[in-house]
């Protein structure tokens, strides 16, 4: 691995207007409620705030206009996610459609597929979960096992998929199946955009160690798809799926899901906190401010086209273990019973329990330090 | 980068090639103390992103020299310190992946168990986020027109971040080197030397932290965000 150079971060237009603009629509649009959905925000449902958003033009920003987009730069669009995640807004409901699954039925959908689904992604009415994880492939995606066998009237399918966030408010699913029978590992796989109320589907609630329910299993029982369901091209699966994870992995989500408990902790700490407070304040802000150049490099590099699978890696790594170490760290220097009701308590809880999925989800951090090592040309 | 700033960085290399045993004679020979002098003034009219590189480069060969002081003036030496631990850093880096890539036990090269390998990652994660920081403390530095006090939450969030990598990145470096990196005669200690004095110097972490989080809670919870956006905002616009 080269040393690490700062790509520019340059959207065009004036970004500073963008800003503001997006601010004014959330002050007016953004749900008061419970200040415990603002952290790990892309995890809160609101279909209600998504089509609104939608409406505004802030879904699907990159999307030509001919499919209901905005022919917005990818840096615009990385302006507006930032600011609506250090908002805590609830973005859950479009947040994988809008990051991955537009941008990929884009790349590699039929006109078809394009016209069907990416008007409502862009509204901010159609929701996709992503089918990847099986019972015997989690970190080993490789092992998938699902199977979709091609007939005279489409795709069969059958195989089960689990850790699917969202199965059951989504109305779509992208999934990673084995297409050619007897394939092994990587060789054989193909990308199989499923409507989720197909007969023989079901989907049944996991629920977390929070008490949330926001991932699922998924159960495929002799599903037929149509033969336009393949997404790209047949066999090509391993390498799609790869290329969207790099979307997935460097995004500013990956260290603002724990903004919400920062600005708590500085509200409570008011203007004059005691030293071991501000020390605190003063290396959670260093963290931050690095991580964001970091991940704003990157995504300047994916919109010039690169692939920056290892930085984007870095991104991870380092954004999963700042926000894990937050709550923790917190907790460490401020005096707060379990039960606080006060926000700063609440926010407290709500992340300590909820910041172990942070290094699972979206590839493990053994995974994600693999890939790293790889990169720098070990194995 | 330009084309002018690699030439500079291959002069660099060139003149501390042979400052590491002829001393600063090379260094001064080569005008880098006019780094900084606008050309108008007979110097070389760079901007903070060439003492960027260039002390990057210094801190890798020749980080025992005093050339951050010949280079940046006073106020700006803990900037300039963050270049120097960020190409220290990627030296320690390089060295360790060198070795566990050459080095065999149990058969096989070190950098094929797996161990390694995650310590390693950790350890690179650590030296791209320094030099991301002083990256963009870089174009801070550009766009303020040097201005220490306008770039005083750069300099606070990357000397605080540098200092922070450093615990993680001399001791992974020494661990997967095990006895071979700590002998004098080895490569090593020459660069995690001086990032462990660098860790303290022109203000150590409990300095920063104190200085920065004073700052910040002033700028209160939501405040932060906006002060942090406004700035780079501002970066990119001038």
């Amino acid at each position: 691995m080269q040393g690490f150079a700062l790509y520019p971060f340059d959207p065009p237009g004036d970004v500073a207007a963008l800003r503001g603009e997006l601010r004014g629509w959330l002050a007016a649009n953004q749900p008061t409620g419970d200040i415990v959905a603002r952290a790990n925000c892309w995890a809160s449902f609101d279909p209600d705030f998504s089509r609104a958003l939608g409406g505004a033009g802030y879904i699907g920003m990159t999307l030509p206009s001919r499919y209901g987009g905005g022919d917005r730069h990818p840096l615009e669009r990385y302006v507006v996610i930032e600011e609506l995640l250090a908002a805590g807004a609830p973005v859950g409901a479009h947040w994988i459609a809008d990051r991955q699954t537009g941008p990929l039925i884009l790349r590699y959908g039929s006109e078809e597929q394009r016209q069907r689904y990416l008007p409502g992604i862009a509204r901010g009415e159609l929701y996709a979960c992503i089918g990847l994880s099986e019972p015997g492939a989690g970190s080993d995606l490789a092992a998938v096992r699902t199977a979709a066998r091609e007939t005279a009237d489409g795709w069969r399918i059958n195989g089960q998929k689990i850790w699917t966030t969202g199965a059951h408010l989504s109305h779509i699913m992208l999934a990673l199946v084995r297409t050619e029978e007897g394939s092994e590992r990587n060789a054989g796989l193909s990308q199989l955009l499923i409507d989720l109320d197909t007969p023989g589907i079901t989907i049944r609630p996991i629920i977390d160690m929070a008490g949330r329910h926001d991932f699922n299993e998924v159960f495929f029982d002799d599903v037929l798809v149509p033969h336009g369901a393949l997404v790209g091209e047949r066999g090509q699966g391993w390498k799609q799926v790869t290329a969207e994870l790099g979307l997935e992995r460097s995004g500013p989500e990956r260290y603002l899901s724990s903004h919400a408990l920062l600005v708590a902790l500085i509200d409570a700490a008011g203007p004059d906190p005691a030293p071991p407070v501000a020390a605190l304040i003063g290396e959670l802000s260093a963290e931050l401010w690095t991580l964001r150049q970091l991940s704003m490099s990157t995504a300047a590099k994916l919109a010039a086209g690169e692939d920056p699978m290892v930085e984007a890696s870095v991104v991870k790594e380092l954004g999963n273990a700042f926000e894990q170490d937050m709550p923790r760290r917190v907790q460490a220097i401020v005096d707060c019973p379990w039960d606080d009701a006060s926000d700063l308590g609440r926010l407290l809880r709500a992340l300590l329990i909820a910041s172990p999925s942070f290094s699972l989800r979206g590839g493990t951090r053994e995974v994600i330090r693999g890939i790293i090592a790889r990169g720098l040309g070990l194995r | 980068m330009s084309a002018a700033r690699e030439m500079l960085c291959d002069t660099a290399r060139a003149a501390f090639a042979e400052a590491a045993t002829a001393g600063m004679t090379p260094v001064e020979e080569a005008g880098f103390a006019l780094l900084l002098v606008p050309e108008g003034e007979g110097g070389f009219g760079g901007d903070w992103g060439d003492v960027n590189a260039v002390l990057q480069i210094a801190g890798a060969m020749v980080p025992d020299l005093p050339i951050a002081a010949r280079i940046a003036p006073e106020g700006l030496q803990a900037a300039a310190t963050i270049s120097l631990m960020a190409g220290a850093m990627g030296a320690a880096l390089a060295l360790s992946i060198e070795h566990v890539n050459t080095r065999q036990q149990f058969g096989r090269p070190l950098g094929k168990f797996q161990a390694v390998q995650q310590s390693l990652a950790v350890m690179a994660c650590e030296v791209r986020a320094v030099e991301a920081a002083a990256a963009a403390l870089a174009a801070r530095l550009d766009v303020v027109g040097r201005d220490p006090v306008a770039a005083d939450f750069e300099i606070a969030a990357a000397k605080l971040r540098a200092n922070r990598a450093v615990g993680v990145v001399t001791s992974i470096a020494h661990q997967v080197h095990g006895a071979i990196g700590f002998t004098r005669e080895y490569a090593l200690n020459r660069v995690t030397i001086p990032l462990m004095r660098w860790r303290g110097e022109h203000g150590n972490d409990a300095h920063w932290a104190a200085r920065l989080g004073r700052q910040v809670a002033g700028l209160g919870g939501q405040g932060l965000w906006a002060a942090m956006t406004e700035r780079s905002d501002k970066n990119r616009m001038l």
